[in-house]
């Protein structure tokens, strides 16, 4: 499977709480990228595979969609 | 002696030199694809020198006996007895050095034998799948054979455990006999399963995709919660299957196996009390909380990778064999979604078959909101759960550790659904839904007539009238829904003391009324 620029989605909607990581930084897939508040409850999400950062798509406090993309890898 | 008496031992050795031979080059073959030989995977998933060939001199389906013919006797399928950390098993493993492996009328029907075979001693059964598919060339002789095959599993399903493994190409109808057993693994890259083929599936839908993006190992295990372990090399999956097996009674009417872990059984864990957090939001790893609590590195997961926020598994409590169900907060918050459900309703079920006791923690917000939950059916794979717990006539013990709203608290093993046992932590919060969501609608009147600015005072504070009133856990002792409020660290001598209380209850079946069967929502 190609992971060429893995797009990093939402599993579910919410609020950007926390963003913990920036471009260039190395990541995998136990790393938490940013965390979302949904149900009332703190939701890291992390990547399928490992990779550098490219770009956050997202600030905090910005609203997210389920399916939205939130972070892309190379 | 005469010529005419040492004849018939001489044709023996003959067949026998020319079985050995056939093995090697089938090693030979294996091994250029990565790949070990049936015989090759029998030897490491077996104990030592206890493997019993049988039927091995079958020939396919047109062929009559011909002593030269090494290859083809077996029809490209190993089967017969052994022994796994020296209990009995029945296994089978096809041989693709022959044909591709692919499943002609004999092949087929040595595999339905065993499985009899495997039913009729009341031993777990193991089936190595590595397979081109049926054989064309037999037609409808090949699909009714494995017809029986597929009847076989279901026969003995719930009767004895029956353990797949694919170790090569799974492809077509041929991927139903092992969807039909308890747990299937994989190997990584050398193996897949798909219902069609790539070829095909781009003549129809134009779609491209490899047999490992369709049906690989990673995929399976990943995303389709078909498989449940993929293990990088034959040997790894063959040695996994051995640990899984030693957690496991070799068929429903034995309990499972109790071995002496060292552990103590009254050991108290004051870290537990600070790995779960009093802060409602905050998530942490169960998993760390399930592995202080059962013996020392007793924890075996099962579908580690699909539908992450449950953890099923299995896991000793002094000894003893438990079925361990717990929401995972550290993933989507530990909410209740489609494959999650799915992924708990099986393994209790699964559980429930195998006199496994049940063990649940219950950590969740509920269930996921929104369209694709909802239009994906989470009404009836929620159900399952409910069905499934309440199915259940194992021991069955709930620790509510955290929150525990609405259906999914009710679904999570609760008392009405004859949980035995019923635990709170201090941290435990059992309510219809949490207090921002249950104040917002209760106080809605008294919020809006309040300044913006001292909003979230009051909220706030009814906030925490509410968990003093509503949702701690002594709300739900006082009326006997949970049986006690106990320390984190207190856990494991708790849960043995109950535990051996529970296991010496006579073994009950089925509490439902007589009839055929129910009609559990899949």
């Amino acid at each position: 499977m190609l992971a060429m620029g893995e797009e990093v989605t939402s599993p579910l909607s919410g609020k950007v709480l926390r963003i913990n990581v920036k471009p260039g930084d190395t990541v995998n897939d136990s790393t938490s990228l940013l965390v979302l508040e949904s149900m009332k409850m703190e939701i890291d999400i992390y990547p399928s595979s490992s990779g550098k950062v490219k770009e956050i798509l997202v600030k905090e406090g910005d609203n997210v969609e389920v399916g939205q993309v939130l972070a892309v890898l190379e | 002696m005469n010529e005419r008496n040492i004849d018939p031992y001489r044709k023996l050795e003959r067949i026998r030199k020319r079985l050995k031979e056939k093995w090697i080059r089938a090693s030979e073959r294996q091994r250029a694809k990565g790949k070990l030989s049936a015989m090759e995977r029998l030897e490491i998933l077996l104990d030592p020198g206890s493997f019993v060939p049988l039927q091995s001199l079958v020939m396919p389906m047109y062929a009559e006996f011909n002593e030269e013919q090494a290859d083809a006797m077996g029809d490209g399928i190993v089967v017969g007895y052994g022994t796994v950390g020296g209990r009995p098993v029945v296994v089978f493993a096809e041989d693709f050095s022959y044909k591709g492996g692919s499943m002609g009328r004999s092949h087929l029907e040595k595999m339905e034998w065993a499985i009899k075979l495997a039913i009729e001693f009341g031993v777990p059964l193991i089936g190595l799948y590595d397979s081109g598919g049926a054989r064309i060339q037999e037609g409808v002789h090949s699909l009714t054979a494995l017809g029986g095959v597929f009847f076989q599993n279901v026969m003995a399903s719930g009767w004895i455990p029956q353990i797949a493994v694919i170790m090569g190409p799974c492809a077509g109808g041929a991927v139903y006999s092992p969807a039909l057993t308890d747990f299937v693994f994989m190997v990584d890259k050398t193996s897949y399963m798909f219902i069609t083929g790539p070829k095909v599936v781009k003549a129809v839908t134009g779609e491209d995709v490899d047999s490992e993006q369709l049906g690989g190992a990673s995929v399976q295990t990943r995303k389709s919660g078909v498989a449940t372990l993929m293990a990088k090399g034959d040997k790894e999956a063959l040695l996994a299957v051995r640990k899984l097996l030693s957690y496991l009674p070799s068929n429903a009417g034995e309990d499972p196996p109790r071995v002496n872990t060292g552990d103590p059984w009254d050991r108290i864990d004051g870290e537990l009390n600070r790995i779960i957090p009093a802060d409602q939001r905050k998530p942490y790893d169960v998993k760390e909380v399930i592995r202080r609590i059962f013996d020392k590195d007793s924890f075996y997961e099962i579908q580690q990778f699909f539908a992450q926020n449950a953890v099923v598994g299995f896991a000793r409590l002094n000894g003893y064999v438990v079925g361990i169900v717990a929401n995972q907060p550290k993933f989507l918050g530990g909410v209740l979604d489609i494959d999650s459900s799915d992924k708990i309703a099986r393994f209790v079920r699964f559980c429930d078959a195998f006199n496994i006791p049940l063990i649940t923690f219950v950590d969740t917000p509920g269930y996921m909101p929104g369209t694709a939950q909802e239009h994906g059916g989470i009404i009836r794979h929620g159900a399952k759960v409910i069905y499934a717990y309440s199915e259940a006539t194992v021991p069955k013990i709930t620790v509510i550790v955290r929150k525990a709203y609405g259906g999914a608290y009710i679904a999570m093993c609760s008392r009405k659904l004859g949980a035995d046992v019923v635990y709170a932590y201090p941290t435990a919060e059992i309510a219809v839904m949490g207090p921002e969501g249950a104040i917002e609608i209760i106080y809605k009147k008294e919020i809006e007539a309040t300044p913006p600015e001292e909003r979230e005072e009051l909220i706030r504070k009814l906030a925490d009238e509410y968990r003093e009133k509503w949702s701690n856990p002594y709300v739900a002792a006082a009326s006997a829904y949970v049986d006690g409020v106990i320390e984190p660290k207190e856990t494991r001598p708790t849960l043995y003391k109950t535990l051996c209380t529970l296991l010496k209850r006579k073994k009950r079946f089925s509490k439902m009324p007589t009839k055929r069967h129910g009609n559990m929502p899949v």
